[in-house]
C-alpha cells in the first residue's frame, strides 16, 4: 500500500489558553529554553516513498525508473490561443500621473513588451532554441520531472556533474547561456561539468497542454521536494553531485544538502539567506555596533533595518498571496498572457536592481532581452503552470512544514521562514549587490565550511543576467570544493 | 536613608521618561487635519461641470460579446490538490460549475434592468464624476424623512445594498422614521471615475464625499458603512461632524496603539473586556493573529502592487471572478472553507454574486479599485493620524459575529466617544447584502436612539 503525505492543513487548534497567560508559564530553566531557540531543532525523518500523483501509483514504481527523452513541441492551437488572446486584450489601466513602478507594473512598459510579442517574437525559432539541449522525462515518486541533461566529453578534463536548480519566477530557460560555459572547456580550468537542470514540480513540467499535471496531493514543499529530486541521482548512478542556483532552487538544494550531505560534494548558491534567531539578533546589534554584523561598504544594504523592513514589506504581498491562496490568483494567471507576464516582468525589474523602479521603462533592456524575458513567460503560459508553481510557496509557509522543524519561523515574520539547519558540506555563496542580503557574520552561523564568499554587481536573477560571471564563479568555487576534498580523502 | 532617596529619584525619573516617550505619544491625540479640494481628474478645473445628470446603466453589445467568448474560450483550470477544499484558494472544481452558470444562465439585460430600479445619477466632484443611486421614500405621512448615505467597500459595490433598501425607504411597522437613501459607487469602483493622479486615500475619499453631499443638497446627514465604506465615513465623522446626524457601521474599527494594547491586556483574562458567547470572536490572540496572516494576503499585494494584478485580473473574468467570490466565501463565514462549493450560495444567490463581479467587469474599474488599498497604507497617509482622532458624533455598531476583526467595546469606546448604539448580530463581513432586513433594522433602531435621546437608558 503507498503512503499519502500527512495532511498539510492544521487542523484548527483547540480553545486553549490566550497568548499572554501562556507565556507566563513558569520555566522551570528559562537559561535551557532560550539557549533551544538558537538551536535547530532535530532533523526531520522524511519519507522516501510518498506518492504524489495522481491516481494509484504502478507496483513497480520503487523500483523502475522511466526515462524519456523528449522535445518541447507547443501543438499550433495553443500558439493561436495566444495569439488570440494577446490581439483581444482589453486596454491597459494607464499608470498614476507621474508615476514608474510604485504602485506596480506600469503598463505604458508592459504594452511595449505585449507589442513586441505580439509581432516580432517568433516561437517557432524558440522552440529550436529551447530545443538544443538534450531533455528527458523522468517518473519519481508519481511526478513527471523534466530535465535537461547536458553531458560532456573532452580529453582532458575532469567531468564534475552539477545540478542547476531554479526558482520563481524561472525555469530553466535562465541557464541556457550559462550552459555553454559549463560544458565546453575554458581557459585555464580542468573541470568541465555535465549539467542536470530539472524543472520543479509543479514549475513548467509539463510541454503539452491537459497532460495531468505533477503533483495531484498537497505537497511537495520546498522540503520535501528535495526528495523527489534525489532520487534520479541515484538511479542514473550519479552517486555526487554538486548544486548551484538561487531563489526557491537554493532552498531546496539547501535542504538537499542537509538531508543528504553524503551525496552533495558541494553546494553553490546565489541566494545564501540566513533567518535564523542568532542573524535576527545579529542584525539588531548591528544597528549600534555595525561592525559587528556588516562590513563597512555593506552597511547600506541592511541599515537602516526599518528602510530594510519596508523595503522587504513593500516587495513581499506576492509572496504573501502566493502562500495563502495560490489557487486563487492562479485561475487568473492561467487565463491571461499579458497578467502573468506583468506580474513576471515586475519581479525581473526589481528583482534585478529596485532602483529601477523609479523608471518608467524599468531598466529591463539593461540586463536582458524582452525574447528572453518572454521565453521564461512562455514556459509558464503553454504549460499553464502559474497555479502549480504558487502552490510551492503555499507548501513552504504552512503550518504543517513548520512542524515538520526543517523551517522555522522568523521571528516577527511568520510567513517567511528560510532553512535553520547548517549545512556542512563545502559551501560557497556569490553574493549580489541587489539581491537577499546576508551579512557575513551571518553566513558564519549556517555555513560553517564556506570555502568562497564573493560579491557581484547584479541581481536576483544572476546566472540570466551575467551567465559568464556567474559560470566564473562556479569554476572557482569547484576547485575549492575538489581541492577541498582530495585533502580530506580519510575522512570520507 | 539616602540610597532610599536615590533609588526614589531614579524610579521617579525613569517613570518620567517611560511616560514621556511611551505612554503619552499611545494617548496623546492629534489635532484634525485641514485637507484641501484636490482636484483629482482629468480636465479643466475652472470649468467643472456642477449639475446633476441622470444615468441608466447600459452596457454596450460589445463587452458582452467579448465576455461571452472569454468565459466560453477560458482554458481548463488546475485542478484543485485532493481534499484541498478552499484551503489554498477558492476551489476550481466549483469555480467551473460558477462559469457554466455565468456563460449560460446569467443574463445580463435582466440584471441591468434589475440595477437599473432605482434612480441613479452621476454628478461631479472634485474632478472625479461620481455614480449614485438616489432613492426618496414615496409614502412619508407622519414620518420624519432622514438622508442615508451608505457607502460600499472592496470587493464589493453598490449591488449589496439593493436588497437593504426597500427596507430603508418603506415605513417600517412601529418606527417613526424613514430613509432617503444616497449610494454612490467610491471613485475608481463601478461607475464612478477613477483619480487620474496618486493620493486618493480613505481620508481623501471623505472629503471627497463631503463636498458630495454638499452638491448634491445635503448638509446634514447620516452615514452608514463597511469594509471601506465603514473606514470612509469614520474618517467624514472625525473631519466634518457638523456634517454628520450620527455614523452607524457593520465594521467599526479602531486603529490606535492604545487599542491593540488594550486587546493584549484583555488576553490576560479576556471575561473581564468580552461577553462569554463573544470571547472566541476575538481571543486567542494568537489565533486571530494566524487567521489574519492567513487571510490577509490579498491586502499586502493590494497595498503595495496594485496595477501588476491588475493586469490579469483585468484581462480575465474567470480570474476576476475567483479573486472576489473567495472573499464571499471566506469573509462570510471561515468555517466554509472546509466546504467544497465554499458554502458560497448558502446566503446570496449566485446571480446576485455575479451582479456584483460584472459591475467590476464592464468598467474594467479592478486596477483601480485596488489602488484604494495603497493610496491608504502609506507613510503620507498615515502621517494625517486620522485614526487617532476620536468621534464625538453619535455612533452606532453593529457588530457581527463572523466579520473578520471583532472590537472590544472597552476599545471602541475610545474612538468612539459618543457610541449610543452596540449591538451584536449574527453574521458576516458583507452585512448588508447577507442579512438586509437585519443590517436594516439595526439601522432604524440607531437612528432612532439619535432622533430620541433619552435621559436615561
Amino acid at each position: 500500500m503507498f503512503k499519502r503525505p500527512p495532511p498539510l492543513i492544521a487542523p484548527n487548534a483547540p480553545r486553549g489558553r490566550s497568548l499572554f497567560v501562556s507565556s507566563l508559564r513558569v520555566e522551570p530553566f528559562p537559561g535551557y529554553r532560550i539557549k533551544s531557540v538558537f538551536e535547530p531543532p532535530p532533523l526531520p525523518k522524511l519519507d522516501n516513498e510518498t506518492w504524489w500523483g495522481i491516481g494509484p501509483p504502478n507496483d513497480d514504481w520503487k523500483t523502475k525508473l522511466l526515462i524519456f527523452p523528449l522535445n518541447i513541441t507547443v501543438p499550433s492551437e495553443i500558439l493561436e490561443y495566444l495569439k488570440w488572446r494577446l490581439d483581444t486584450h482589453r486596454p491597459l489601466t494607464p499608470p498614476l500621473e507621474g508615476m514608474a513602478h510604485q504602485y506596480g507594473m506600469n503598463t505604458k512598459l508592459l504594452q511595449e513588451v505585449i507589442d513586441y510579442w505580439k509581432t516580432e517574437y517568433n516561437w517557432t525559432e524558440r522552440e529550436l532554441f529551447l530545443n538544443q539541449y538534450p531533455q528527458y522525462k523522468l517518473n519519481i515518486q508519481g511526478l513527471h520531472i523534466h530535465v535537461v541533461h547536458k553531458n560532456s566529453f573532452e580529453d582532458g578534463y575532469k567531468v564534475v556533474p552539477i545540478l542547476l536548480l531554479h526558482g520563481w519566477p524561472g525555469s530553466v530557460r535562465e541557464f541556457y547561456e550559462l550552459i555553454p560555459y559549463l560544458t565546453k572547456p575554458q581557459e585555464g580550468r580542468k573541470i568541465i561539468f555535465e549539467v542536470i537542470a530539472p524543472y520543479l514540480p509543479g514549475n513548467p513540467n509539463n510541454l503539452v497542454l491537459r497532460i495531468l499535471s505533477s503533483g495531484g496531493q498537497a505537497g511537495p514543499g520546498g522540503g520535501p521536494d528535495g526528495r523527489p529530486l534525489q532520487e534520479p541521482h541515484g538511479q542514473a548512478r550519479l552517486r555526487q553531485v554538486l548544486c548551484a542556483r538561487g531563489d526557491f532552487g537554493a532552498v531546496i538544494l539547501h535542504h538537499m544538502a542537509v538531508l543528504y550531505p553524503e551525496s552533495i560534494l558541494g553546494f553553490h548558491s546565489n541566494m545564501c539567506v540566513v533567518h535564523t534567531p542568532r542573524a535576527f539578533l545579529l542584525n539588531l546589534l548591528g544597528t549600534v555596533f555595525p561592525s559587528l554584523n556588516v562590513r563597512p561598504d555593506h552597511h547600506d544594504r541592511l541599515y537602516p533595518l526599518s528602510e530594510y523592513f519596508q523595503r522587504m514589506l513593500r516587495e513581499t504581498g506576492y509572496l504573501h498571496l502566493q502562500a495563502t491562496k495560490p489557487d486563487t490568483i492562479g485561475v487568473a494567471m492561467n487565463d491571461s498572457p499579458i497578467g502573468i507576464a506583468a506580474y513576471f516582468l515586475e519581479k525581473f525589474i526589481t528583482g534585478t536592481n529596485r532602483t529601477w523602479q523609479l523608471r518608467e521603462d524599468g531598466g529591463l533592456k539593461e540586463a536582458f532581452s524582452y525574447r528572453d524575458l518572454i521565453d521564461n513567460i512562455m514556459i509558464h503560459w503553454v504549460t499553464q503552470s502559474a497555479t502549480t508553481a504558487f502552490r510551492l510557496y503555499a507548501e513552504t509557509f504552512n503550518k504543517a512544514h513548520h512542524g515538520l522543524g526543517i523551517m522555522r519561523k522568523a521571528l516577527f515574520v511568520v510567513v517567511w521562514s528560510r532553512p535553520s539547519h547548517p549545512v556542512r558540506v563545502p559551501t560557497a555563496c556569490a553574493r549580489f549587490k541587489y539581491d537577499f542580503y546576508a551579512s557575513d557574520a551571518a553566513l558564519r552561523e549556517l555555513y560553517p565550511n564556506l570555502l568562497q564568499l564573493t560579491d557581484h554587481e547584479g541581481g536576483h536573477f544572476a546566472a540570466f543576467q551575467l551567465p559568464e560571471l556567474f559560470a566564473n564563479d562556479l569554476y572557482d568555487a569547484v576547485e575549492k570544493f575538489e581541492e577541498y576534498h582530495k585533502n580530506n580523502v580519510k575522512t570520507e | 536613608m539616602g540610597k532610599g532617596i536615590l533609588i526614589a529619584v531614579v524610579v521617579a525619573a525613569l517613570s518620567a521618561v517611560t511616560y514621556l516617550k511611551l505612554v503619552r505619544p499611545i494617548l496623546e491625540v492629534p489635532p484634525v487635519p485641514k485637507l484641501g479640494d484636490t482636484w483629482w481628474g482629468a480636465g479643466d478645473p475652472t470649468k467643472e461641470d456642477t449639475k446633476i445628470h441622470p444615468f441608466k446603466i447600459n452596457v454596450s453589445d460589445e463587452i458582452l460579446k467579448d465576455l461571452q467568448q472569454r468565459l466560453a474560450n477560458a482554458l481548463p483550470f488546475q485542478e484543485p490538490l485532493e481534499n484541498a477544499k478552499q484551503h489554498y484558494g477558492i476551489n476550481t472544481k466549483h469555480l467551473k460549475n460558477i462559469v457554466n452558470f455565468w456563460r449560460t444562465k446569467y443574463n445580463w439585460r435582466e440584471r441591468e434592468k434589475f440595477l437599473n430600479q432605482y434612480p441613479q445619477f452621476t454628478v461631479s466632484v472634485q474632478g472625479l464624476k461620481i455614480h449614485y443611486l438616489h432613492i426618496k421614500p414615496k409614502e412619508t405621512k407622519g414620518l420624519k424623512v432622514l438622508p442615508l448615505l451608505i457607502l460600499h467597500g472592496w470587493p464589493g459595490s453598490i449591488r449589496e445594498f439593493y436588497e437593504m433598501i426597500p427596507f430603508l425607504t418603506t415605513p417600517q411597522k412601529g418606527r417613526n422614521v424613514v430613509f432617503e437613501v444616497i449610494v454612490p459607487s467610491l471613485p475608481g469602483y463601478g461607475f464612478s471615475d477613477a483619480a487620474v493622479r496618486p493620493g486618493l486615500g480613505a481620508v481623501e475619499m471623505a472629503v471627497v464625499f463631503k463636498n458630495f453631499m454638499s452638491r448634491i443638497g445635503y448638509e446634514k446627514y447620516y452615514t452608514q458603512g463597511g469594509d471601506w465604506g465603514s473606514i470612509i465615513v469614520q474618517h467624514m465623522a472625525t473631519l466634518f461632524p457638523e456634517k454628520i446626524k450620527g455614523t452607524h457601521s457593520n465594521m467599526c474599527f479602531v486603529n490606535t496603539p492604545l487599542a491593540n494594547v488594550k486587546e493584549f491586556i484583555g488576553s490576560i483574562y479576556p471575561p473581564l473586556v468580552i461577553e462569554k458567547e463573544n470571547e472566541l470572536a476575538a481571543y486567542p490572540l494568537s489565533n486571530k493573529f494566524y487567521y489574519l496572516m492567513l487571510e490577509m494576503g490579498y491586502m499586502h499585494l493590494q497595498a503595495t502592487k496594485p496595477d501588476t494584478v491588475g493586469v490579469a485580473l483585468r484581462d480575465s473574468p474567470v480570474g476576476l471572478a475567483a479573486y472576489l467570490l473567495e472573499k464571499f466565501s471566506t469573509w462570510t463565514n471561515p468555517e466554509w472553507k472546509s466546504l467544497d462549493d465554499g458554502g458560497l450560495t448558502k446566503k446570496i444567490s449566485l446571480t446576485n454574486l455575479l451582479d456584483n463581479v460584472m459591475i467590476y467587469w464592464v468598467t474594467r474599474s479592478i486596477t483601480t479599485s485596488m489602488r484604494l488599498y495603497s493610496e491608504s497604507f502609506n507613510i503620507a497617509q498615515m502621517n494625517l493620524k486620522v485614526d487617532r482622532i476620536p468621534i464625538e458624533v453619535p455612533s452606532g455598531c453593529a457588530r457581527f459575529t463572523k466579520e473578520l476583526a471583532f472590537p472590544l467595546e472597552w476599545v471602541l469606546k475610545d474612538k468612539y466617544k459618543n457610541l449610543i448604539h452596540l449591538t451584536d448580530l449574527e453574521g458576516g463581513h458583507f452585512a448588508a447584502f447577507e442579512e438586509p432586513k437585519l443590517l436594516a433594522e439595526d439601522i432604524y433602531v440607531f437612528a432612532e436612539k439619535v432622533e430620541n435621546p433619552k435621559k436615561t437608558d
